[in-house]
């Protein structure tokens, strides 16, 4: 019998690698989907808790608002990923070292 | 269409003023090209302008929630709203005044201000986790953007890229304990949730969980008020900016941080309804909680502020200090610990901006924002010095400032609720601070450079800083008007 | 749906696949194998959301977050390398201390998640798009409003960020 249990061990090891992902990438693409993974891990928490904690679709919908969200920053991101691309020629993290100090 | 929602739209002027302006602003900048540049910039003043107008009225509308109890419309929402719309305006002022923005075009940045302030007003307002998580999300990445704005500059694009990512992980961090929540009382409004967990959603085993979902939503919280340890961000971001970005980034978003923090810690994890005496539910030690954070926020900032010697970088690690004050006031859980965080926030606003604006000026005239091209200013410029001594001087917290009575207040609150020992720390930390504030005074009257040109500022640069200065000094005298308006505005809608 | 043997083959296969792929995704060496393997991820992720009766989700986590987000992602990955950079290797920071802290989270997110006695009120499964849909125009309809002028915020700052004009 599939329950409540099952997706949220899921979705705690999406989140979890997620993190993962975040912590030790050093490409910025790489990082953004670490943190995509974060978002499902949220997102398949709200759906399951909206079928069984929530009795109605508020969980649903807040995950399509968040669907919603990752689609606007991924795109952001990017933007600010490629505009590092031009002015340094790499995107790898090493390399976002003029602020230090 | 539902005769509420009519109701609500009628409450609702301020925010709907500030999109039509957003899309007037878009519309202007594409169909007006020789004029472009002050069409959009006199949209965008109008625009705020006329949002605080309609916010004033709404002081004594009735309370209550509105759009299905998405935001509330209460005394505390009504101050918030105001206070940003006045944050992005004087921002707003200092924008075409800057070296640093000279080179860009501006209409894209006045669309981002008045995006992020519609974002900060909702945030300050909602009192429903999707609305709360959603506004937040519209604050931050407005703010990513704005961050880089300068596309050519690689320190803008690496401080926009950094804030990002820092961002992004901090809010999904918090996301994450939303849905947590979301699954302990089975609803995303604040009120219900506190109904729940009232009736023991939370009691026995799944005190553990309360404790997880409210230290992952800290994260997002911490990361937008900068407090430590999610603070990482806020040097090099603060740094790499355009300087008004970094001054709006300073007082306004983190404004919005602390207003929705009281709100969601006093509407949705509080025990009572009462707004005179606060509760929260026994597994979750607010005050303790907050208590460490401050004091760690407030000795981190300062000290690190010690060793900097680039003006931005230190009013970083400054403001980072100024948010540990803040929750000072946060951590007394009564109805004067909210008001001495309104006076702080209010003295705030005008001395950092204040102070903020003269690094402006001084980079406009010098091209530099190192503490050793700020020697020897007084020859060069005695207003810039003048003003900038006064604000440093209010931010140390040295009456009779504005900066001291906010000092003040959060020290009294904390004595008042027998936690004197946190006030003196408090103190103590304002003496650290002196240092590092004091640095920079002495260099620009006691020290001489070679340089002794006068500056030139021109009057709109100085009609900014005389608008930080009035009330950074005058405040005193209009203490009981400000006293009354944060008294007023302590009232939080709790229903749903 | 969720008591027939084959249903619960089936549901493991695709929680295996999904939290499979999104371990591809943090600890592949190759950059195209991370994009490919969070390909595998999200449609897991949208499999999982068909178990839990959510359809409209499902199909809008296809449409949206694969064939929007994902892209742009891949998009990301080919246009900052170099041409001749075929293999797109990555570098890792400090793997092992992040490993220990994320497992440490891991298991305590795990420990405390099944001693909880989770709110209950279950839902019957049925054809979501209408409710969802209603609740749009009702319940939801200021964030509604607000994500539109978000979208065109974002559109507008990523626009601005990465045109080519000269200043």
């Amino acid at each position: 019998m599939i329950g409540l249990t099952h997706y949220l061990v899921i979705s705690a090891a999406l989140f979890s690698l997620g993190i993962m992902g975040v912590l030790t990438r050093k490409n910025a693409v790489n990082v953004l989907m670490g943190v995509e993974l974060i978002l499902n891990s949220a997102n398949v928490n709200l759906v399951a808790f909206s079928r069984f904690s929530a009795g109605n679709l508020s969980g649903q919908v807040f995950a399509i608002f968040i669907i919603v969200i990752a689609a606007a920053e991924a795109a952001v991101a990017l933007a600010i990923v490629l505009s590092m691309y031009r002015l340094v020629k790499s995107v790898n993290l090493d390399r976002a070292d003029t602020l230090k100090g | 269409m539902n005769p509420q929602i009519i109701q609500d739209l009628h409450r609702f002027y301020p925010e709907i003023t500030i999109a039509a302006a957003l899309l007037a602003v878009i519309l202007v900048d594409i169909a007006f090209p020789r004029l472009r540049k002050s069409m959009a910039f006199v949209v965008t003043g109008v625009g705020l302008v006329a949002a605080f107008l309609l916010t004033i009225p709404l002081f004594g509308a009735a309370e209550g929630t509105q759009f299905y109890g998405m935001v509330a419309l209460d005394r505390l929402a009504v101050f918030f709203k105001g206070f940003l719309i006045l944050a992005s305006f004087l921002i707003l002022l200092a924008a075409p005044g800057s070296r640093e923005l000279s080179r860009s075009h501006l209409g894209e940045f006045y669309a981002l201000l008045l995006g992020v302030t519609l974002g900060m007003v909702l945030l300050a307002s909602s009192v429903d986790m999707l609305m709360l998580f959603l506004s937040l999300e519209m604050v931050s990445l407005s703010s990513y953007i704005m961050v880089g704005y300068l596309r050519h500059d690689r320190q803008s694009n690496e401080a926009s890229l950094k804030y990002l990512l820092f961002g992004v992980v901090s809010t999904g961090s918090m996301l994450y304990g939303i849905t947590l929540l979301f699954g302990l009382t089975g609803t995303t409004k604040m009120a219900l949730i506190r109904e729940a967990l009232a009736q023991g959603a939370a009691s026995g085993n799944n005190s553990m969980m309360l404790l997880v979902a409210t230290a992952l939503i800290l994260a997002g919280f911490g990361f937008k008020i900068a407090a430590v340890p999610f603070h990482f961000w806020c040097p090099d971001v603060y740094t790499g900016a355009p300087t008004p970005v970094t001054a709006f980034l300073s007082v306004a978003p983190k404004a919005a941080g602390f207003a929705t923090l009281i709100r969601f810690f006093f509407t949705g994890l509080s025990e009572t309804s009462g707004a005179s005496q606060w509760s929260p539910f026994s597994p979750l030690n607010w005050t303790l909680l907050v208590l460490i954070l401050s004091i760690i926020t407030m000795t981190f900032g300062n000290i690190a502020a010690l060793r900097q010697d680039n003006m931005k970088r230190m009013l970083a690690y400054s403001s980072i200090a100024h948010a540990g004050y803040v929750l000072m006031g946060a951590v007394v859980l009564t109805a004067y610990g909210i008001q001495s965080v309104l006076i702080y926030l209010i003295t705030y606003l005008f001395m950092n901006l204040g102070a903020f604006y003269v690094v402006i000026e001084i980079f406009n005239g010098t091209g530099s924002f190192d503490l050793k091209d700020y020697r020897g200013l007084y020859r060069r410029s005695p207003f810039l010095t003048i003003s900038m001594t006064i604000f440093l001087l209010s931010l140390m917290g040295i009456p009779p400032f504005a900066g001291f009575f906010g000092k003040l207040y959060v020290f009294g609150a904390a004595v008042n609720k027998n936690l004197a020992w946190f006030a003196v720390i408090g103190a103590l930390n304002s003496v650290i601070a002196v240092y590092y504030y004091a640095r920079v005074i002495k260099a620009m009257i006691i020290e001489s450079a070679e340089d002794t040109s006068a500056m030139r500022v021109p009057w709109t640069g100085q009609a900014l800083v005389w608008v930080m200065l009035l009330p950074t000094v005058g405040l005193m005298v209009f203490w009981d008007r400000v006293q009354q308006l944060t008294r007023d505005s302590m009232r939080l809608f709790l229903g749903s | 749906m969720d008591t027939t043997l084959v249903a619960q083959i089936i549901f493991y296969f695709f929680a295996l696949l999904t939290v499979a792929s999104a371990a591809i995704v943090v600890f592949s060496r190759s950059l195209i194998y991370s994009a490919f393997g969070l390909l595998f991820a999200l449609v897991g992720v949208a499999a999982l959301y068909v178990f839990l009766g959510a359809d409209f989700l499902a199909a809008t986590q296809m449409v949206i977050y694969v064939g929007g987000i994902l892209v742009l992602l891949l998009f990301g990955v080919m246009l900052t390398h170099k041409l001749y950079d075929l293999d797109l290797k990555t570098e890792t920071y400090q793997f092992l201390p992040a490993l220990l802290v994320v497992a440490a989270v891991f298991l305590t997110l795990l420990g405390v998640m099944l001693r909880t006695t989770w709110h209950s009120q279950e839902q019957a499964m049925s054809p979501t798009t209408a409710a969802i849909g209603e609740l749009f125009m009702k319940d939801f309809i200021l964030p509604f409003e607000i994500a539109s002028i978000f979208l065109l915020i974002a559109l507008i700052g990523a626009a601005m960020i990465v045109r080519r004009r000269a200043e």
